[in-house]
């Protein structure tokens, strides 16, 4: 194998240029192929985050009425016990109450409908980070009576930190829901539904304004692999006791699922097209140094070498074509990837504005998800495999005296 | 000793819907240590002849017995073996693998052949000094003039210390200095190593030397010479 690897290598190197070529739009498509899987699943990580990190988090467990009537009558008690067993999960990160419902946000002279989420601060913090994106004021705490406000609402109802905000809705059990509220912080939302809308309050503040004691309306978890949501959601779903489900945030936003589906679809066929490009460049370089060896393959067969490991010798330049290609590109590709992973690019003008419309922050981001990066290398290596294919062929089609006229 | 017998050889091809009788009916042998230049002009088979003996091309009827064993009648890859550990080649064009030393290059059938490291490093310095190429062993075909590219390809065919050596034109592309070399360096290991060397040539110099020269023409054996006794076969 030493000496197979040793020929090949050299076999490699003897039209130098041709191969630097052939390595070097191996590299090339490499880096372009990871920038463009990376963007790609960057714009998606983005846009999960925005939904599920801004919102509805990787998995909830509701009640089983909940989903598709979302009324404070399909809350949910939820023992210490199960939120403790679920927190026990390997890869659960986070369990958070909240109680989500509606109210009337009002100032002295105008009102306007406001999404009302009951929260548990710190670990609502932790899901959201949505203290950083306080403009005004602080965020809420523990056992705290304070509001904060998104900015489109708190500017819609003129209020600024300190004013007091009244809100009017319906209770659990029909029971009126009254009060006045504090605002303790505004807040720049990301999403800019939410920012128009959304009110956060601290749960047990929630639970007292809507009399619905103890009561949740999900029960919010986070994991680090979102790759493994619907490994949790069996795990989970064994814990629940009747009359509870749990959903997963593709269940929650089917729609997010589809377009980032057909979004990815596209990026496929965009890059079946670049690897058909990258196949039809190596197979250029092995098919030339094919026929040009076609006088030598008869010779080192006539003086004795079997087909079968002329064979193994052509293969195994074509891997180091596509091997080395591989590599080089994976490094420059990765660290390519990584720059732009910590400084993703801006959007500017209309572009910026309709992803604003969509909630999401005008920025191209980019991910460093390892796959996106080996994939690459292992799809060149089949490719490789495949092209390979061809002078294999066309060794064991070697008539010795055709080849030595060649 | 006889090494070769050839019996009732023929070969034939269509050229354009046409029987050519490339060979047509050769009885032969070959005894070991002939120095043998087969002749004839061109077309008249000798390279076909050369080339079926070698196990390179197959034969359309008849039988090539060497050290018992029909060779027209081997697998492929059987055949390939019996080249291998049987025969020794050198080619009008020398045919030396471009990316290999001169050592290398001898030394690639003894790899083929399983010969450990030090035993084939051995043997190649050896066949290169007695070729006089001991100085150049370390340079690759590109550095060598084609005199001693032919050089290293006789030092290849022996390598696998082979029953006999076919060597087809080997010197066409030669020099008179350089021909004149490597014929003496092929009469030298014919006479003191008892090695069997079989010319196909045009080259009336090869013919000079060789101690037995056959003649084809149309594909048959029109003359056999053997110049020490001055009979025929």
């Amino acid at each position: 194998m030493k000496n197979n690897l040793k020929l090949a290598w050299r076999n490699l190197w003897r039209n130098r240029r041709r191969t630097l070529i052939a390595m070097s739009s191996v590299i090339f498509s490499v880096i372009l192929a990871s920038w463009m899987r990376s963007m790609q699943e960057g714009s998606y990580e983005s846009m999960i985050n925005n939904t599920v990190k801004y919102y509805s988090g990787y998995l909830q467990v509701q009640d089983t009425a909940y989903w598709d009537e979302r009324t404070l009558e399909n809350s949910m008690e939820v023992s210490p016990e199960l939120k403790q067993q679920i927190e026990q999960i390997k890869k659960v990160t986070l369990v958070s109450h909240r109680l989500e419902s509606f109210a009337l946000a009002a100032n002295q002279q105008q009102s306007k409908p406001a999404m009302v989420l009951g929260i548990e601060p710190k670990a609502e913090d932790q899901i959201t980070a949505i203290s950083k994106k306080i403009k005004y004021g602080a965020f809420i705490e523990a056992n705290d009576n304070g509001v904060v406000l998104g900015q489109g609402l708190a500017d819609f109802l003129n209020l600024s930190v300190g004013d007091t905000l009244v809100m009017i809705g319906q209770g659990y059990h029909g029971i009126s829901a009254n009060g006045l509220f504090p605002v303790k912080g505004i807040m720049e939302h990301p999403n800019q539904e939410f920012n128009k809308r959304l009110v956060y309050m601290e749960i047990e503040n929630a639970r007292e304004f809507y009399s619905a004691y103890n009561l949740s309306t999900a029960l919010v978890i986070m994991t680090d692999d979102h790759y493994k949501v619907d490994k949790l959601k069996t795990d989970i779903k064994k814990m629940l006791p009747p009359g509870k489900e749990v959903l997963t945030w593709i269940e929650m936003q089917p729609e997010l699922e589809q377009i980032i589906r057909s979004d990815r679809m596209g990026g496929f066929i965009m890059l079946g097209i670049l690897y058909l490009v990258i196949a039809f460049g190596i197979f250029s370089v092995v098919m030339m140094m094919t026929k040009e060896r076609q006088r030598e393959f008869g010779v080192i067969h006539a003086v004795g070498m079997k087909k079968r490991k002329m064979s193994v010798v052509v293969v195994i330049e074509t891997l180091f074509i596509g091997l080395i290609g591989c590599t080089v590109g994976l490094v420059i590709s990765y660290l390519f990837c990584l720059w732009f992973y910590h400084n993703p690019i801006p959007l500017t003008g209309e572009t910026a504005n309709v992803t604003a419309q969509y909630g999401m922050e005008p920025y191209m981001f980019f991910s460093l998800t390892p796959s996106l990066f080996y994939n690459q290398m292992i799809l060149v290596f089949l490719i490789s495999i495949f092209i390979a294919i061809f002078p294999v062929y066309t060794i064991y089609r070697l008539k010795i005296i055709r080849a030595l006229r060649a | 000793m006889k090494i070769i017998e050839i019996k009732n050889l023929k070969k034939t091809y269509e050229d354009n819907s046409i029987a050519v009788h490339a060979v047509n009916g050769v009885d032969l042998s070959i005894g070991e240590g002939e120095f043998t230049a087969i002749v004839g002009p061109s077309g008249s088979g000798k390279t076909t002849l050369m080339n079926i003996i070698g196990g390179l091309d197959e034969a359309t009827e008849g039988s090539v017995i060497i050290d018992g064993i029909n060779t027209l009648e081997l697998s492929t890859r059987k055949l390939t073996d019996f080249r291998m550990y049987n025969i020794g080649f050198v080619f009008q064009a020398y045919n030396l693998i471009p990316v290999l030393t001169a050592k290398e290059n001898v030394e690639f059938i003894m790899q083929l052949q399983g010969i450990k490291k030090a035993q084939r490093e051995e043997r190649a310095t050896e066949l290169l000094r007695a070729v006089g190429l001991g100085e150049l062993m370390d340079r690759k075909p590109s550095k060598l003039s084609g005199g001693q590219q032919q050089r290293v390809a006789v030092a290849r065919a022996l390598a696998s210390k082979p029953k006999f050596v076919l060597a087809d034109e080997p010197t066409a592309n030669l020099d008179s200095k350089s021909t004149e070399n490597l014929l003496g360096i092929m009469e030298q290991l014919n006479e003191e190593e008892k090695i069997t060397f079989i010319f196909s040539t045009h080259d009336q110099r090869v013919v000079k030397k060789a101690r037995r020269v056959i003649t084809l023409e149309d594909g048959k054996i029109i003359s056999d010479k053997r110049k020490n006794s001055n009979n025929t076969d």
